[in-house]
């Protein structure tokens, strides 16, 4: 696994988590800045359309007053015809917009002009000018800004246009018509005309800045282009035009609703070959020409601060994030830190250097638990290490003292094969082998009374101390006991006496003892509770001893023991055993029985003594198989030699 | 090993199962003691589960006998598996306990 640290794991985690929180934060934000900027655009545009619209009216207004008051002048026939030219020239003098001004008659309105009478006052250079217009070659009732307000009876604006002789300027007439009362009919005499010059008008649209690029556009009543920064379009094209040329069905329709005379304040989306990306439009009439202007701004400058807000955000967000990354992985270095220590000091007492020194710990916090569970387990380690010491040379200081107890206990037992170098018609081996330390089985043979062998084989109920202690006690009895009797039944009568006698234990000892006469063969035995002996004829017979009727010694003091007898010839031979030899246990709790160890005296009936124990042997550890040894083991042959 | 106790008429059956040995001798002997103790005047050891027996185990059985034979009660086991019956007789226990084959015969004794 790769090997990563504690600070590691609280930086990602806690970066992951500021991450999200800020872009569910930004997204909110974001959102409703957008909205919020769009609507104060809009408002703005909205605002700067309307000022803009009062602008151009304050002018156009006042414009109209002049023609509007000679009109009056002339229906109340307030002037006479001669004084018509020079008042149109002071009217000219003191207004510098006033490009031009005819007062156009009706034919034969004067009847001494006769059928046209136009008197025009006009500026050329720095001078006003005056002549007389009409005659075949200029019908002027034939005029647009003569024959509209004569058959609608209004004041008319014309379409705006390129005025060639008078300094190539962006002009429009105002028209405006006037009438006799004859007979108390108002009867139409004709018309009042002023040309005003639009530079201003230009000026004051291209005053108008909405944003970076945002600009104004006003368009005629046929939606001619009268004011445009693109000076090309300028009396050139039609919004329709464009539109046309750049395939715009969008802005075609905008275009119609701005010549039907109407406004939208709630911006809509358009798109200009002239300017790229997503565009927004507001629109308003102008009340007295009936033009119209419009105002569009790009989307994209819209959002332009927003942007620029949002890099200043995220650069002061990742300089955020780094630092904070920064101060958590000092606060967490610096909080672990202690940690790497404890690591160390614990491989150090798991090496076996109990008392090594701890990290310090200054705060009050989990390392301070941490640190008092460390120095808790060397304490206790160091106790337990103590108790252990103790125990252990305690432990060893008994072992050496079974040990001990095994070879005295095994000094008691005669160990040397042959015995008897000397006594020819014996021939004996015989082993021990305790399950534990010390055991509980016994085996003895000696010479009594010169001419006869004693030899007996036993087993204490139990194992252990207890069970070599009464092993010991009744080896020395019977020694003793046998000094003075020499029968088996007396023996093992006598043994029984003085080992019944206060037995709070209720220990026992199954005990056969026999004793052979060397001379004759005849062997007097007593079997107190043991295993019956085997008996192998040097004829190749088998047999085993019959099952005893008397009780283990030990028992009850005044038990009677009998004894049987039996005659030995040369070359018969006896196996004795104890029950650790036929219950010898295997893994699966099977027995090695009585007819195993039948068996294989009957396959191995000429082997010697010695011979037959270790085959015997080797078979109970084929048995075993390893499985521990629950009981102790013991063996022994004799071979009489008579 | 696992003894059970059951009283059938005046006997108090203690069932022993399984291996009497070293390890559990001690365990044995109190149980059976319990028994003994609480007043029964008339045991039956019911050996039918008994696989093995050590010189442990018979030890027990000695102690339980004379505890009964010293109150004047009486001790008798019934249902030896043929092992077991084995090792009672080899050691000559067989003369000294009453042995019987089933539990009836015991109670009906």
């Amino acid at each position: 696994m790769k090997r990563t640290s504690l600070s590691y794991h609280i930086i990602k985690n806690v970066l992951l988590f500021c991450i999200a929180l800020f872009l569910v934060i930004f997204s909110v934000y974001y959102y409703f800045a957008r909205k919020t900027i769009r609507e104060d655009t809009r408002e703005n545009s909205v605002y700067l359309a309307k000022t803009t619209i009062n602008k151009i009216e304050q002018v156009l207004t006042l414009a109209e007053k002049n023609p509007q008051i000679i009109a009056k002048m002339l229906e109340a026939s307030f002037v006479s015809k001669d004084s018509l030219v020079p008042f149109l020239k002071s009217m000219l003098s003191v207004n510098d917009n006033l490009y031009g001004s005819i007062i156009a008659f009706e034919p034969y309105y004067y009847p001494e002009q006769g059928m046209y009478y136009a008197p025009y006052v006009y500026r050329q250079d720095d001078s006003i000018c005056t002549s007389i217009l009409g005659d075949r070659n200029y019908e002027y009732f034939y005029m647009d800004w003569y024959q509209i307000p004569k058959i609608t009876n209004k004041p008319y604006w014309s379409e705006p246009y390129f005025d060639e002789g008078g300094g190539n300027v962006l002009m429009t007439t105002y028209s405006v018509p006037f009438y006799k009362d004859v007979n108390g009919a108002k009867t139409f005499s004709g018309v009042v005309t002023i040309d005003i010059t639009l530079k201003w008008l230009t000026e004051i649209i291209t005053e108008v800045k909405i944003l970076e690029s945002g600009y104004a556009f006003l368009l005629s009543r046929n939606g001619v282009v009268i004011s445009h920064p693109n000076s090309e379009y300028i009396m050139n094209q039609t919004i329709f035009t464009i539109a046309k040329e750049n395939n715009q069905p969008g802005m075609r329709e905008t275009g119609r609703r701005m010549i039907r005379g109407e406004s939208s304040f709630q911006a809509a989306e358009f798109r200009s070959a002239w300017k790229p990306g997503k565009l927004w439009i507001n629109y308003a009439p102008l009340p007295s020409s009936k033009w119209s202007m419009g105002i569009i701004y790009p989307e994209k400058e819209m959002f332009a601060s927003l942007h620029r807000m949002n890099f200043i955000l995220l650069v002061l967000i990742i300089i955020g994030l780094v630092s904070l990354s920064v101060v958590i992985f000092k606060i967490v270095s610096k909080l672990t830190s202690p940690l790497k220590d404890f690591a160390d000091s614990a491989r150090l007492i798991a090496s076996g250097n109990f008392n090594v020194r701890l990290p310090e710990i200054k705060t009050e916090d989990e390392m301070k638990e941490l640190y008092n569970s460390f120095s808790f387990m060397q304490k206790e380690l160091d106790e337990y290490m103590a108790t252990l010491k103790e125990t252990t040379s305690a432990k060893e200081k008994i072992e050496s003292e079974l040990r001990i107890a095994n070879e005295i206990q095994m000094s008691m037992i005669p160990h040397i094969f042959p015995p008897f170098p000397d006594l020819s018609q014996i021939d004996l081996f015989a082993t021990l082998k305790s399950a534990k330390e010390v055991g509980g089985d016994l085996y003895d043979f000696f010479v009594i009374e010169g001419n006869k062998f004693c030899f007996a084989i036993g087993d204490v109920s139990g194992k252990g101390v207890p069970a070599s202690l009464f092993m010991a006690v009744t080896r020395t009895l019977v020694r003793s006991i046998s000094d003075n009797v020499h029968s088996p039944s007396a023996i093992v009568e006598s043994l029984n006496r003085s080992i019944s006698q206060n037995n709070d234990s209720n220990m026992f000892v199954t005990l056969f003892l026999g004793v052979l006469d060397l001379k004759t063969g005849e062997l007097l035995y007593t079997n107190a509770g043991h295993n019956p002996p085997v008996l192998i004829r040097k004829n190749g017979e088998t047999f085993m001893f019959e099952k005893t009727k008397f009780i283990p010694a030990g028992l009850f003091e005044d038990f009677k023991y009998g004894e049987s007898s039996l005659k030995l010839e040369s070359g018969d031979m006896l196996f004795l055993y104890t029950d650790g030899v036929s219950e010898a246990e295997n893994v699966q709790g099977d027995l090695f029985g009585e007819h195993s160890v039948m068996q294989i005296i009957n396959n191995n009936i000429n082997a010697r003594p010695q011979e037959l124990i270790n085959i015997m042997g080797n078979e109970i550890s084929a048995h075993v198989n390893g499985y521990t040894q629950s009981d102790d083991i013991t063996m022994m042959t004799i071979v009489y030699n008579g | 090993m696992n003894t059970t106790l059951i009283m059938s008429g005046d006997y108090s059956v203690i069932i022993v199962e399984g291996r009497v040995d070293t390890t559990n001798a001690g365990e044995f002997e109190k149980e059976v003691m319990a028994v003994v103790e609480s007043g029964s005047e008339k045991i039956i050891l019911d050996c039918s589960g008994l696989k093995y027996i050590s010189s442990s185990g018979l030890r027990v059985f000695l102690i339980v006998h004379k505890k009964m034979l010293a109150k004047k009660g009486c001790l008798k086991l019934c249902s030896l598996q043929p092992g077991i019956k084995e090792i009672f007789d080899i050691s000559g226990f067989s003369s000294i306990f009453s042995i019987f084959p089933d539990k009836q015969a015991a109670e009906g004794d």
